[in-house]
């Protein structure tokens, strides 16, 4: 195939495009546009569900790497000297510990059981945004003591009745209220609520929190030991840098970066998202090639007089094929052009207004590399579909074609 | 130009056999305009497509131009009708989503001997010579019958075949159209030296022809030359 046959192909290609059936043709874009939005949306979708948990995880519970106590220890140890042989370390931006203790909290007649969580908040604001979700009154203060931040869930809201509500509360706290919190050991103190913060991740939302002073008055252990530590890398620092750094300058405790962690505790799910995100890929594909099939195929069912015509005056067949492959390329490319168009606008569209549950809020989560790669294996599957009819019928010869 | 020797085409339909052409032997000069007539079924058409390389032979042999057509694969068949056969059928046969200029640049565009200039300038001449320039940008259903029949004659001569094929061209034109493409081709003949083979069973159509051959079940009847037109 010369240059020439290709732009009489091309030729053909357009002329049939643009002066055949619009109607036909428009109706086969539209389709192979849904077939992209729908092999992208879905998996999208659960990406989207991923990132926001995996945000809200690293964000709220375990930050960049986790550093918890080696097997057999209750509390990592000797915590003023590790936070700082930590936040030594290049690549770390912060490390803060938490200390966390079941408790009871109670405020007029209702009583509610928490856990309490101990932070250092100075150094949690540099590894955590939980600061930046305050939703009435303020954040902690590094020496604050008898006051306490609580999430919103926990502060309730005075215009549902104990019985109506879907998550057990207060009962509506307010800022500057006092409430009184049990540890369970006998130490039991009142606190003034100085903050109430709403986060959307559940279990940050279900805890209170107290400076680490506060929780050392309550149980003395807080004093040199936290349960964990989490760290926040710097940009450009990979996870697994800092923790392989962590661990070969003798940070003896257990250290794991998230998608450690995140293996463990959502390898199932994210595996059973890939099957979904797979069927839904080849659901689409197969959709696109059978449409793309059946529309060549009756293109050239109806064209082979034609056909026949074209070969009579010298005419190539695989001029003729590569003039059907043409419009499929053609169809092919405005289809997922448009179905990118109509994907970005959803993703736009969601990020503006996420799909948000009690545990998790999601947006469309696409990377150029999905859309690259979705819209290669659709035009791929476009090409086949639209050659396989083109190639059979090409071959026909001219006697038969012209009779049809 | 054409020797035919003892061509035999036997179509079979089942236990049934039809024999379209029965041992038809012949030769056609250069720049003859030839006339192959008979009734419907007499084996007329068939004839002109195994000439066309359209359709092959159930036996014989067709040499065009020095050629022997069987040794030909479908490759290179496809080259000899492009550059030295032209085709005029029954129905036109225009591509409907071509403009008329498109129609008749077509098998020119495919030539590897025109650059482009050479072959727009070709059509542009053609479409003069038939009167069609005016109406390059049409499509072939804004056109009448006579005039899609000229599209497809200007098609049929755009790459100067040494042969041009018509297979009754003027089957759905009337009177005053048919003469038109008649004088079109007896134009051709002349000016440009083209063998003409047409297939028509309209008896005063032979006024046109140099010879004219006359087949019946597929049998040459007669042939013989027309001496007003003699070649």
């Amino acid at each position: 195939m010369g240059k020439k046959e290709l732009k009489v192909a091309f030729l053909l290609a357009l002329r049939s495009l643009q002066r055949g059936s619009r109607s036909s043709v428009i109706l086969t874009i539209l389709i192979i546009g849904m077939c992209f939005t729908n092999m992208i949306f879905l998996p999208g979708l659960f990406n989207g569900i991923g990132q926001s948990i995996t945000k809200q995880v690293v964000d709220y519970e375990i930050g960049n790497v986790l550093v918890s106590p080696k097997t057999g220890d209750q509390y990592v140890s000797d915590l003023g000297a590790t936070l700082d042989l930590i936040n030594g370390m290049p690549g770390v931006e912060r490390a803060t510990p938490h200390f966390s203790k079941g408790a009871t909290l109670k405020y007029r007649q209702r009583m509610l059981g928490v856990s309490v969580r101990a932070i250092k908040p100075n150094d949690e604001k540099l590894v955590s945004p939980l600061y930046t979700k305050m939703v009435a009154g303020s954040y902690l203060g590094e020496d604050d003591t008898g006051e306490v931040i609580i999430g919103r869930p926990v502060a309730g809201d005075t215009s549902i009745r104990e019985e109506d509500e879907f998550q057990s509360s207060l009962g509506g706290v307010r800022v500057g209220d006092s409430i009184t919190i049990d540890y369970g050991n006998g130490y039991v103190k009142d606190y003034r609520v100085k903050g109430i913060y709403y986060t959307g991740w559940s279990s940050a939302d279900s805890a209170v929190y107290v400076t680490y002073t506060d929780m050392a008055l309550a149980d003395p252990k807080a004093v040199d030991n936290a349960d964990y530590i989490t760290v926040k890398t710097r940009p450009g620092y990979s996870e697994k840098f800092v923790k392989d750094e962590l661990i070969q300058y003798g940070v003896s405790q257990k250290v794991q970066t998230t998608a450690d962690l995140l293996a463990k505790s959502m390898g199932r799910a994210l595996q059973s998202f890939a099957i979904i995100n797979m069927v839904s890929l080849i659901v689409g594909i197969i959709i696109t090639t059978v449409v793309l099939f059946i529309v060549i195929t009756i293109k050239t069912i109806n064209s082979r007089r034609q056909i026949g015509i074209l070969k009579a005056i010298g005419v190539d067949q695989e001029v003729i094929m590569h003039s059907y492959g043409f419009q499929v390329i053609i169809m092919a490319v405005l289809g997922i052009l448009f179905g990118l168009v109509l994907t970005l606008l959803m993703a736009a569209y969601l990020a503006a207004n996420p799909i948000v549950t009690p545990e998790w809020s999601a947006t469309l989560y696409l990377t150029p590399m999905d859309l690259i790669q979705n819209s290669l294996i659709l035009f791929a599957a476009s090409i086949v579909a639209g050659y396989v009819p083109a190639y059979q019928v090409s071959r026909e010869d001219i006697q038969s074609a012209m009779r049809a | 130009m054409i020797e035919i020797t003892d061509l035999q085409k036997i179509y079979r339909m089942g236990d049934v056999e039809v024999r379209a052409l029965d041992g038809v032997t012949l030769d056609i000069a250069k720049g003859e305009f030839l006339g192959i007539m008979g009734a419907s079924g007499s084996g007329k058409t068939t004839l002109l497509h195994m000439l066309g390389l359209l359709d092959e032979p159930t036996s014989g042999k067709i040499i065009i131009d020095g050629t022997d057509i069987s040794t030909l694969n479908d490759y290179d068949k496809t080259m000899f009708r492009l550059y030295k056969l032209g085709y005029v059928f029954q129905d036109y046969a225009l591509v409907p989503d071509l403009t008329v200029r498109e129609n008749v640049t077509l098998p020119a565009m495919l030539r590897k001997d025109l650059t482009e200039g050479q072959y727009r300038d070709a059509c542009t001449d053609i479409l003069t010579k038939i009167g069609m320039l005016d109406r390059q940008d049409h499509l072939p259903r804004e056109l009448s019958g006579g005039q899609q029949q000229r599209v497809s004659i200007a098609r049929a001569i755009v790459n100067k075949p040494d042969i041009l094929f018509a297979d009754e061209p003027c089957a759905n034109l009337d009177t005053e159209n048919s003469r038109m493409v008649l004088d079109l081709f007896r134009e051709i003949n002349e000016e440009m030296k083209q063998t003409i083979v047409m297939v028509s069973h309209e008896d005063w159509h032979k006024d046109y022809f140099h010879r004219i051959i006359r087949l019946r079940d597929g049998k040459v009847t007669s042939d013989g030359i027309n001496d007003r037109n003699a070649h």
